[in-house]
């Protein structure tokens, strides 16, 4: 009699744990790819902000920048100014005076403000940036080397062909990111489509009694997709920490490395990192909620 | 309460379940559908909770042209109509009392209409004493009670059975059509589909006979055939 009742219950106990194992791998890839889907976006986003953060002043045609000493003089630079837009070889010069440079600065140290405090707009060179006719790497290095040695010149800094490198490289980078996180949404999607097909199944008595006594449509299937958007907001949030853990592994490599010196200009101000991880989230969660909300409409026809 | 016009509703364009009927139920009715088996009685009966659409012709209920009504608005229509089963539908993880309350939570009521309507429901069907228990642990005649219970907890103007009867023993039977009764005497239209001749005999209300989808008699205080 006990051995009948043991059986029994070791019985139902074994199809409840198949049944809950079943749905654990399913909600486990749903929530896993929703995860990867929404790292990648917000790396790429991440990307973004970093690349257009460090090439910032290299747009428009800018192939060099001519940093002045802060002790020049205003008649010193002027005529530097003038030599420089009657060159043969130069299309157009910007100036950027102390003030712009440590407004600059200031965009990019908008995170430490402790840092910008040390610093003096008067200590900071003002600097010309030059725009040349032809961007040959030999033209470019031979102006470089006509103003470095100038009276009141402080430094000139070219690397526009490097910049060139690394911007194409990045916009791959975010193409490949952006493609990569397409697919992964659209599987998510299906995923998340798929284990709420799976609950509403399982769950298809309870469907069935509830439109008979007259349950809306919208009240039965509320509790699906609230499930769907939870699951997507799980994927979401394990996504964005792991977008944003290897964005501190990244600026640590840039960081200590000596190679990788040229990234550390390439850095995320902490509101472009929360605006990416705050989107990352969202896009979990409106995954979620389409899988979802498509899975119980398609599988609720009255 | 319930009008049909000329009715037809044909399946996969060859089987005509239901074919050109013209009916009128009046409200406070007890009305059986005898017919055999694949003569058009559960059609009709899913034509009137609207999970049916038909293929020609108008079905009124409750004053209202389901034609005309959205699909949106459908679960408020069946608001008004308690459905019994041959298998009865029961949950089987939840208790007699939750079965019972379920029907009341999925349309919204609130917590303490639930808590006074249930228990007084489960008076009325006699199973006050067995709420707790869940649908496996109950005989067939007790577990057709909680359907009952379910259908009618809302107090719908009108309560539809599809072989109310058809698991259960005579005796049970019995009881099953008291049940049916006392519902039909609050003022409740019934109707009810059957293939149980003895019960038809023995209670003497409106009987429609089908046959092939049509109605080939319809009587007051009628017989099974
Ligand atoms: N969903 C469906 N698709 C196709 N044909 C159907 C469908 N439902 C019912 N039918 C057909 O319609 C006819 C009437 O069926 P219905 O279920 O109304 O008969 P019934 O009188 O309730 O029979 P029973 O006494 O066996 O319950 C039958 O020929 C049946 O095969
Ligand atoms: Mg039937």
């Amino acid at each position: 009699m006990m051995v009948v009742i043991f059986d029994r219950l070791g019985y139902f106990f074994h199809e409840t744990w198949l049944s809950v194992r079943r749905n654990l791998t399913l909600t486990f890839a749903a929530i896993l790819t929703v995860a990867v889907g929404a790292m990648l976006v917000g790396l790429g986003l991440m990307a973004r902000s970093a690349s257009s953060n460090a090439l910032g002043r290299w747009q428009g045609g800018v192939q060099f920048e001519i940093f002045l000493q802060p002790t020049i003089s205003g008649a010193q630079i002027d005529a530097l100014g003038l030599e420089l837009r009657n060159h043969p070889d130069i299309e157009r010069i910007e100036f950027v005076t102390q003030k712009e440079a440590h407004e600059l600065l200031q965009e990019i140290l908008i995170d430490e403000p402790e840092v910008l405090e040390e610093v003096a707009p008067e200590s900071l060179p003002a600097s010309y940036r030059i725009v040349p006719r032809r961007t040959e790497g030999e033209l470019i290095e031979s102006l470089a080397a006509q103003f470095r040695e100038r009276p009141g010149v402080y430094s000139v800094e070219t690397g526009r062909q490097q910049i060139d490198a690394i911007r194409e490289w990045f916009n791959s980078f975010r193409w490949i990111v952006l493609l990569m996180s397409i697919v992964l949404s659209a599987a998510s999607v299906l995923l998340i489509f798929n284990m709420i097909r799976v609950g509403m199944f399982a769950r298809r008595r309870e469907i069935e009694v509830m439109k008979l006594v007259g349950a809306t449509n919208s009240f039965i299937r509320t509790p699906f997709i609230l499930e769907g958007m939870l699951h997507g907001l799980v994927g979401g949030v394990v996504g964005a920490v792991a977008a944003g853990a290897l964005r501190n592994h990244v600026e640590d490599l840039f960081g200590r490395s000596e190679i990788l010196a040229f990234f550390r200009s390439f850095t995320v101000s902490s509101s472009q990192f929360n605006t990416a991880i705050i989107i990352t989230i969202i896009l979990g969660v409106v995954v979620g909620a389409v899988g979802s909300a498509f899975a119980a409409s398609r599988f609720l026809d009255v | 309460m319930i009008r049909f016009e000329n009715v037809t509703k044909v399946y996969k364009e060859v089987t005509h379940a239901v074919n050109d009927v013209t009916i009128n139920i009046e409200k406070g009715e007890f009305v059986f559908l005898v017919g055999q088996s694949g003569s058009g009685k559960s059609t009709i009966l899913r034509l009137i909770t609207a999970e049916e659409v038909p293929t020609g012709g108008h079905v009124h209920v409750a004053g209202k042209d389901l034609a005309r009504i959205s699909s949106r608005r459908v679960p408020y229509l069946r608001r008004n109509i308690g459905s019994v089963f041959q298998d009865f539908k029961l949950l089987p993880q939840k208790s007699v009392y939750e079965n019972v309350a379920f029907a009341l939570e999925v349309i919204g009521r609130p917590k303490n209409i639930i808590n006074t309507q249930v228990p007084t429901i489960l008076e009325l069907v006699g199973l006050a004493d067995k709420q707790r228990n869940l649908p496996n642990e109950l005989s067939g005649g007790e577990q057709q009670r909680v359907c009952i219970a379910r259908a009618f907890v809302n107090r719908p103007l009108i309560l539809l059975a599809d072989e109310p009867t058809g698991n259960l023993d005579p005796v049970t039977a019995q009881e099953i059509m008291r049940l049916l009764d006392r519902i039909n005497q609050t003022g409740t239209t019934v109707v009810m589909a059957t293939h149980d001749q003895k019960i038809v005999d023995q209670m003497r209300r409106r009987v429609v006979a089908l046959a092939h989808g049509k109605i080939v008699r319809d009587q007051q205080q009628g017989v099974y055939s």
